[in-house]
């Protein structure tokens, strides 16, 4: 097994299950946090991200397939998705390109978001470019719910993202999001959790939007 | 060229009021202060600081020019916080600012609180474009420079922590800052309640957090367990934001800055974190990890160095001013 990516929470290897190759996610124990919770935490959100796949795939949103689920270990078995992160992609794509990735990308989480989930960590690191499009991945802070507040703050944190991280394009980039957002969910709703966003931005501290 | 830039920073935003000097070739030179101390089971109230402040206003400043063996007349600019902060005490500041800019004829450069805190905290770490944690009354922030300016990663959607030990302790009769005590009664317990651990994304919430934490105290649980437990939860998610954001811009630098800082459980916590991440964890010295004026001082020298300042007649004071529109031509 080979580590591929050491996140926040988890560590990700590349192994091989059943003949084919497959991503191994654990949540390791984190030593900085008390371990009863550390514990509960772990286990709740690896349970959480298995549920949250399966009804996302069943929405139509791309995600990986689901092998094998330990709550106690804080493991998840799944497909491996051959790809470049989005994050990378954005910035290394000429604007048109960039543009029409996040496009897609804004359609992707209309689908979630209409099927009633809230992804909760939409970075654009859990976001993964394959030829056949883009897949969502990381789904450990995931809910169930359909309240415009939950979704803005999906969008909310999208955009802290593109602003935080791929600047000098985040307007151009976020505004090509909203378009394929509203394009799938239909403008009423859309505008509904844009304007639940720009409530979410007034709460901020110092925050004075324009 | 002049072999030394001299400037004078006025740090007024909340309870401190400090005035510092500082050089381009050897630093921050002085840093006199003068903290108001509300009393006893209240906070700060705007009106009562910026009395207080007004009336050390002259002293501080005379302490941080003797201090520094500078006078007045070799000063090169004048900086003072613009904000964010409280309004009152912001002004008092301005003035003091201000008058001192007309006396002397020399330029006012305004300068953002918050990117103070980060541009003393690079000086006195050595860090160069570290990620920030800026943790304090006023934040509760993951922060890191791109594209000509602090871009925020990360924040607190309601309460800061430092908000949150104050409403703490000042529910039990303490007087802001309750940090200090709070951390103190948290080492006298081990007993652990389960608080409400919200993390959205790389942002945190802490509401729920003191909300419980209240509930429980009425529900006659014993102080230190309650202190002990909310410290154990709101620094495990403030941990966690900030491990979410050296994992995704793979810094190797994580520096820690504001009030908070001071607390040791939480920089463990922040050191344990890193060390899986092999990044440094660089903190800024108690001294001036808290407001001061030479965040202020600093600061205003790189600006002004890179050609900011502003008339007196256009300065003002912005009680809400985020530091991710504020422009760094100096990095």
């Amino acid at each position: 097994m080979r580590l591929v990516y050491r996140g926040a929470e988890a560590d990700v290897f590349l192994g091989q299950w059943c003949g084919g190759r497959a991503i191994f996610k654990t949540r390791k124990p984190l030593d900085y946090r008390l371990p009863e919770l550390d514990m509960a935490i772990r286990s709740q959100r690896t349970v959480r991200e298995a549920q949250m796949i399966h009804l996302a795939k069943k929405a139509g949103v791309s995600s990986p397939f689901l092998f094998y689920v330990s709550a106690p270990e804080s493991l998840l078995v799944m497909q491996f998705i051959e790809g470049e992160r989005l994050k990378s992609v954005l910035d290394s794509s000429p604007p048109k390109e960039a543009a029409s990735l996040s496009e897609e990308f804004g359609r992707e989480v209309a689908r979630l978001h209409r099927a009633g989930i809230m992804h909760g960590d939409l970075t654009t690191s859990n976001v993964i470019v394959n030829d056949g499009g883009l897949y969502l991945i990381d789904f450990g802070l995931s809910v169930r719910t359909s309240r415009i507040e939950d979704q803005a703050v999906d969008l909310r944190l999208i955009k802290e993202t593109l602003v935080g991280a791929h600047n000098p394009r985040s307007k151009l980039l976020m505004s090509s999001l909203l378009d394929g957002y509203s394009s799938l969910l239909g403008k009423e709703k859309a505008l509904q959790a844009r304007r639940k966003l720009v409530e979410i931005e007034r709460r901020g501290r110092y925050a004075r939007v324009e | 060229m002049r072999a030394s830039l001299r400037v004078v920073g006025i740090e007024s935003t909340a309870h401190t009021f400090s005035v510092s000097v500082v050089s381009d070739s050897r630093g921050v030179l002085s840093n006199a202060k003068d903290v108001y101390l509300p009393p006893e089971g209240s906070g700060i109230h705007p009106i009562d600081a910026a009395t207080h402040h007004a009336s050390v206003a002259a002293r501080v400043v005379s302490d941080a020019l003797q201090e520094s063996r500078v006078d007045s007349g070799e000063v090169d600019a004048f900086a003072y916080a613009m904000g964010p902060g409280l309004g009152p005490c912001l002004r008092v500041g301005a003035v003091v600012a201000r008058t001192l800019a007309l006396s002397t004829g020399k330029p006012l450069v305004p300068v953002n609180h918050a990117v103070g805190h980060i541009e003393l905290g690079c000086l006195l770490t050595g860090a160069k474009a570290p990620l920030v944690l800026l943790i304090s009354g006023g934040h509760t922030m993951v922060v890191f420079h791109a594209s000509g300016g602090w871009r925020v990663l990360g924040e607190t959607l309601d309460l800061t922590l430092g908000q949150l030990l104050d409403q703490l302790g000042r529910h039990v009769g303490y007087a802001s800052p309750c940090g200090p005590r709070i951390e103190a009664a948290a080492r006298r317990s081990k007993k652990f309640l389960a608080l409400p651990y919200t993390v959205k994304g790389n942002d945190v919430s802490f509401s729920g957090v003191l909300t419980a934490a209240k509930r429980l105290l009425q529900a006659g649980a014993a102080f230190e367990d309650v202190c002990y437990s909310v410290q154990e939860t709101a620094f495990a998610i403030t941990t966690e934001v900030t491990e979410r954001a050296l994992a995704f811009t793979g810094s190797r630098d994580l520096m820690v800055v504001g009030g908070v800082a001071a607390n040791r459980r939480l920089a463990t916590m922040l050191r344990t974190m890193a060390k899986r991440h092999s990044a440094r964890v660089h903190v800024v010295p108690l001294a001036y990890s808290g407001d001061c004026g030479a965040q202020i001082a600093w600061t205003g020298l790189l600006a002004f160095r890179s050609g900011v300042s502003v008339p007196v007649s256009e300065s003002t004071v912005r009680q809400s001013w985020r530091l991710d529109t504020v422009p760094t031509p100096w990095r």
